[in-house]
């Protein structure tokens, strides 16, 4: 170990353990489930993990790799627990065991409900993946999966991203139409106004059909055609940034959540 | 005795008193409150397009309904087997509500089963608080199960339609006929783009992303690379590809040394060129990075499925000032190659430079029946927008998909 | 005394951006680390000093509102936790409006998780604000708590049709048949509007695909900024309205505390959120203008 890397490690040992007593001193009575002790520790250990995250914005580091190997660890854990005691203990056991409902302390169903065992057995396949030699055999249970999401999907999909968005598209292209006399006299830029609302029932048409042209490749996009791509991908692009400004949004949100976290529920400094 | 007999008497007064009260109660509620105005017209149909445990129930308010300014607070839906009882209650609905269907389940044995193909008789109670009152009865009327479910054929005529001009036109590739495919700027730019690489004297980097072998976007990828590594083997420049998943690694290792052949450059190849990394995204990220930064490679080939790691990769390589082409058919990752590479194959358009590429019939055939299958959505949007001006409903009707 | 510390804070930092302006016009690199601790610290001073913007509901948020405030007393409403912790300043304040709301409505809530994660999380606005805020209402009469249920879209695939099905038990292994609030549910059909709150896979769009759509339930999705624009095609026709990241949760906390002033006083993390968003987004508009001008400026020097 460098000497640099040895007092980071110090450092860090001692501010944790002067947080720890300091977050237990000043703990809440409130909460009942835990004791100041324990609570002083959560605090202290979830600023910990969050400050080692963020470590990665200056550059990669063991506290960040920690952290991180945590979490994954954690949540795939988490996720398992939950899952045996939801899907198993929850769903399976009550239809197949009164034995094992019994250990469980789950009520049974009152019956023996055999086609249930099928998920299990497909389960089982699944975990063959882990054999070197049987590795084969999970390709049944994966081809279950595939075929069954496949078919649960494309009625799905048609339906709600393909009609339904076909038909959503007929739209009027001229709201409220009363003439031209009418339109000019109402003129407004109000987000309820007639104006609008052509406006944007015109941007609808026109970009979901140049978008389509965009993505049209059985004709060279030469003169009238070539325009109408050329608007059809000014259109994806204005969507990419607004989906760009909304990622960035996303993240300033979470960064705004953990700054919120460490300043108010660890140092306590938030005024008002 | 005398004190026994006046507490017995005491009691009866009492008891008679208190019998009375009662009675007058009583007395006073039936004269002062009526029931309620049982409701009209009940009606009960088949469920349409279903397996046949249901019975769609339609009424008539009360006209003492909450709604209209009543004292009925709900109905109750009651059901026998013979008209003359006994009835079940089978659902409660709010006042104001016309129509209810009835739906129970097909295990036999459970406790909420409906049976199929059975005379059921329906009526309605009307609630005010206590009171209540009856409507007439209903029946008989029994559920039957569909075959088809005729709200979806719409699906089922996009589905159809589709498959044929897909069929039709891999049947016409395969026959050898020529299908022309614009080019696109981002494969113009490929072969620009390695001579670059070849004139620097440095490789180039081929990622294929996060999917798996089973995914469009990586099977798109394969027809590139082969592309890509056939090029490189001619210009005698070297090719780096690190993956993602051991099963990509293998095909891709095939496809670069297929490549390696057909260029007449067996000796070139060196299988430790494309090579596994690890299946922990941001760990593969991480060991990309480092290439990026170690080798310096003058061409960046971003293909397949990414996720969170597009920007992360795209940024790296953009700082290290390589030519950078990337493809994708996650939407929410294009924006991210957007900005930080040269070229951008947009969704589809990674499949279409497969094929271009390719001219594998499959992929081929596929991309013009996608094609003609997207005129046909420009064709009936026009016409829905013509129909919406004129107020045909009947076209927009075509489109209605049932529940 | 905090006002001045506001205004030296902001000189700082925009002082620092017109620097930062003058240094690379002059031709240098900026280090991406200093852009990481501007929008840091414009963060952390807006959360210190408590910054607040006022916010007014768009349309899309606001029919969301106005139809949970339509419904009659006593309707059913599915909340759908499909996040976990990563997403929760984003999404949860959304799930605890949707329940503030519905109780105070005196609506029936059914809660339910797609994700594992999800389930911590509801339990989190179990405690914290239904037995806090809602001493009175009962569970099992008022409100449910469903839990997390592996399967994915599988699992909306079976409840569109049969609960008790995927769901024969509660999340405490209380079997659903004993439980009041499902004496008239049999399907996710039943309810009169549900809220799939997440931005991931499972998430709002299967919700949408798999029961919304087939149900012809009313949605109004929650949803993490990143798959808002994804979603937005499905309004007006497939849902009612939605709420895209935190600006779409602020909106609703804004609109739900001037409809009702007893929430005056509860918190309103979207809201106070909108602060540093605002700041941390004119820090990074100033550093994409700061961008474009040296880039425009090295194209002219270098076309020269």
């Amino acid at each position: 170990m460098r000497k640099s890397t040895m007092i980071v490690t110090l450092v860090v040992v001692l501010l944790f353990i002067a947080s720890w007593i300091f977050k237990t001193m000043t703990a809440p009575e409130v909460d009942s489930t835990f004791d100041a002790l324990t609570q002083g520790f959560l605090v202290t250990f979830a600023a910990f993990l969050t400050l080692a995250i963020m470590s990665f914005l200056y550059q990669d580091n063991p506290f960040y790799k920690f952290a991180e190997h945590l979490y994954v660890g954690v949540s795939a854990a988490y996720a398992m627990t939950l899952g045996f005691w939801s899907t198993l203990v929850g769903n399976l056991f009550p239809r197949v065991s009164e034995t094992l409902c019994g250990w469980f302390q789950v009520e049974f169903s009152g019956q023996h409900d055999w086609q249930f065992l099928i998920p299990p057995i497909l389960g089982i396949l699944l975990l063959m993946r882990l054999s070197p030699k049987g590795g084969w055999i999970s390709r049944w249970a994966l081809a279950f999966i595939v075929g069954t999401t496949a078919g649960l999907n494309l009625p799905r999909f048609l339906r709600s991203d393909f009609i339904e968005q076909i038909s959503g598209t007929f739209l009027p292209l001229l709201v409220d139409w009363e003439g031209f006399g009418h339109f000019f006299s109402n003129l407004s830029l109000s987000a309820s106004g007639q104006f609008v609302a052509i406006l944007s029932n015109f941007v609808i048409v026109s970009g979901v059909i140049c978008g389509l042209i965009y993505f049209f490749f059985s004709k060279e996009h030469k003169g009238a055609f070539g325009s109408a791509s050329r608007y059809g991908i000014w259109i994806l692009m204005i969507t990419f940034g607004a989906s760009f400004g909304y990622t960035v949004m996303g993240r300033i949100s979470l960064l705004v959540g953990r700054l919120t976290f460490l300043m108010d529920d660890w140092l306590g400094i938030i005024s008002g | 005795m005398r004190m026994k007999l006046f507490l017995f008497v005491l009691l009866a007064l009492f008891m008679t008193a208190v019998v009375v009260a009662q009675e007058d109660t009583e007395i006073d509620s039936v004269v002062t409150v009526s029931p309620p105005a049982p409701v009209a017209n009940l009606v009960g149909v088949d469920t349409p397009n279903d397996n046949g445990h249901s019975i769609s129930l339609s009424w008539e308010l009360s006209p003492d309904d909450a709604t209209l300014g009543g004292t009925v607070t709900k109905y109750v839906i009651m059901r026998s087997e013979s008209a003359d009882g006994p009835f079940i209650v089978r659902d409660t609905v709010a006042a104001g509500m016309t129509k209810k269907a009835d739906n129970g389940v097909k295990e036999i044995e459970a406790e909420d089963y409906f049976a199929r193909n059975t005379d059921f008789y329906y009526k309605l109670v009307a609630l005010a608080g206590d009171l209540k009152s009856e409507s007439e009865v209903f029946g008989p009327v029994r559920g039957v199960g569909q075959w088809f479910n005729t709200g979806k054929w719409s699906v089922v005529a996009a589905v159809g339609l589709f498959t044929l001009v897909t069929l039709f036109f891999i049947r016409r590739a395969k026959s050898g006929a020529k299908l022309y495919i614009r080019p696109l700027a981002g494969i113009d730019a490929v072969d620009e783009a390695i001579g670059r690489a070849t004139e620097m004297g440095k490789p180039i980097l081929y990622v294929l992303g996060l999917g798996t072998a089973s995914d469009i976007a990586t099977i798109a990828s394969f027809t590139i690379l082969s592309r890509v590594a056939k090029k490189v083997a001619e210009y005698q420049t070297s090719i780096l590809v690190p993956c993602y998943d051991p099963i990509v690694m293998t095909i891709a290792q095939e496809t670069v040394k297929t490549s390696y052949y057909d260029a007449g450059r067996p000796d070139a190849y060196n299988e430790d060129d494309v090579f596994f990394v690890t299946n922990q995204q941001f760990a593969y990220v991480g060991a990309v990075n480092g290439l990026m930064i170690r080798e310096k490679p003058a061409t960046n080939f971003y293909l397949g499925k990414f996720y969170a790691e597009s920007l992360i990769m795209a940024e790296t390589g953009s700082a290290s000032g390589a030519i950078q082409i990337a493809g994708t058919d996650e939407v929410t990752q294009i924006p991210f190659f957007v900005v930080a590479c040269d070229y951008t194959l947009i969704g589809e358009e990674l499949y279409a430079a497969s094929a271009y590429l390719g001219r594998e019939p499959v992929l081929l055939g596929t991309l013009k029946g996608q094609d003609y299958g997207k005129a046909m959505v420009i064709a009936s949007i026009l016409i829905g927008i013509g129909a919406a001006l004129v107020g045909w409903t009947g076209y927009v009707d075509l489109f209605y998909v049932g529940p | 005394m905090s006002g001045i510390g506001v205004y030296i804070s902001l000189f700082l930092i925009f002082g620092g951006l017109v620097t930062i302006l003058v240094y690379s016009i002059k031709g240098r690199d900026v280090d991406r680390r200093i852009i990481f601790a501007f929008v840091f610290f414009a963060t952390a001073t807006a959360i210190y000093y408590n910054i607040e913007f006022k916010e007014t509901p768009t349309t899309i948020v606001k029919n969301v509102f106005d139809r949970l405030e339509s419904l009659p007393e006593g309707s059913k409403v599915l909340i759908s936790f499909d996040f976990d912790p990563a997403m929760k300043p984003e999404v949860f304040p959304m799930a605890n409006a949707f329940v503030r709301h519905s109780l105070v409505k005196k609506h029936k809530l059914y809660l339910m998780s797609l994700w594992p994660q999800g389930q911590a999380l509801m339990t989190e606005t179990i405690e914290d604000v239904i037995k806090v805020e809602f001493p009175e209402v009962v569970y099992g009469e008022d409100y449910v708590m469903l839990g997390y249920k592996a399967g994915n879209e599988g699992v909306l695939n079976v409840i569109i049709t049969n609960f008790r099905k995927m769901y024969p038990s509660d999340a405490h292994n209380t079997n659903i048949d004993s439980i009041p609030l499902f004496d008239d549910v049999k399907s996710a059909a039943d309810m009169d509007i549900i809220f799939p709150i997440g931005g991931g896979k499972p998430g709002p769009k299967e919700w949408i695909l798999f029961v919304g759509d087939p149900g012809q339930v009313p949605m109004a999705p929650g949803l993490a900024a990143v798959v808002a624009p994804l979603i937005y095609p499905y309004y007006p026709r497939q849902v009612i309205g939605l709420l895209g990241g935190v600006k779409g949760a602020a909106e609703y906390e804004s609109v739900l505390r001037s409809k009702y002033p007893r929430f005056q006083d509860v918190p309103a993390p979207a809201l106070s959120m909108m602060g540093p968003q605002t700041l941390a987004h004119i820090v990074i508009l100033s550093f994409i203008v700061i961008g474009n001008i040296t880039f425009f400026m090295k194209r002219k020097k270098a076309n020269a």
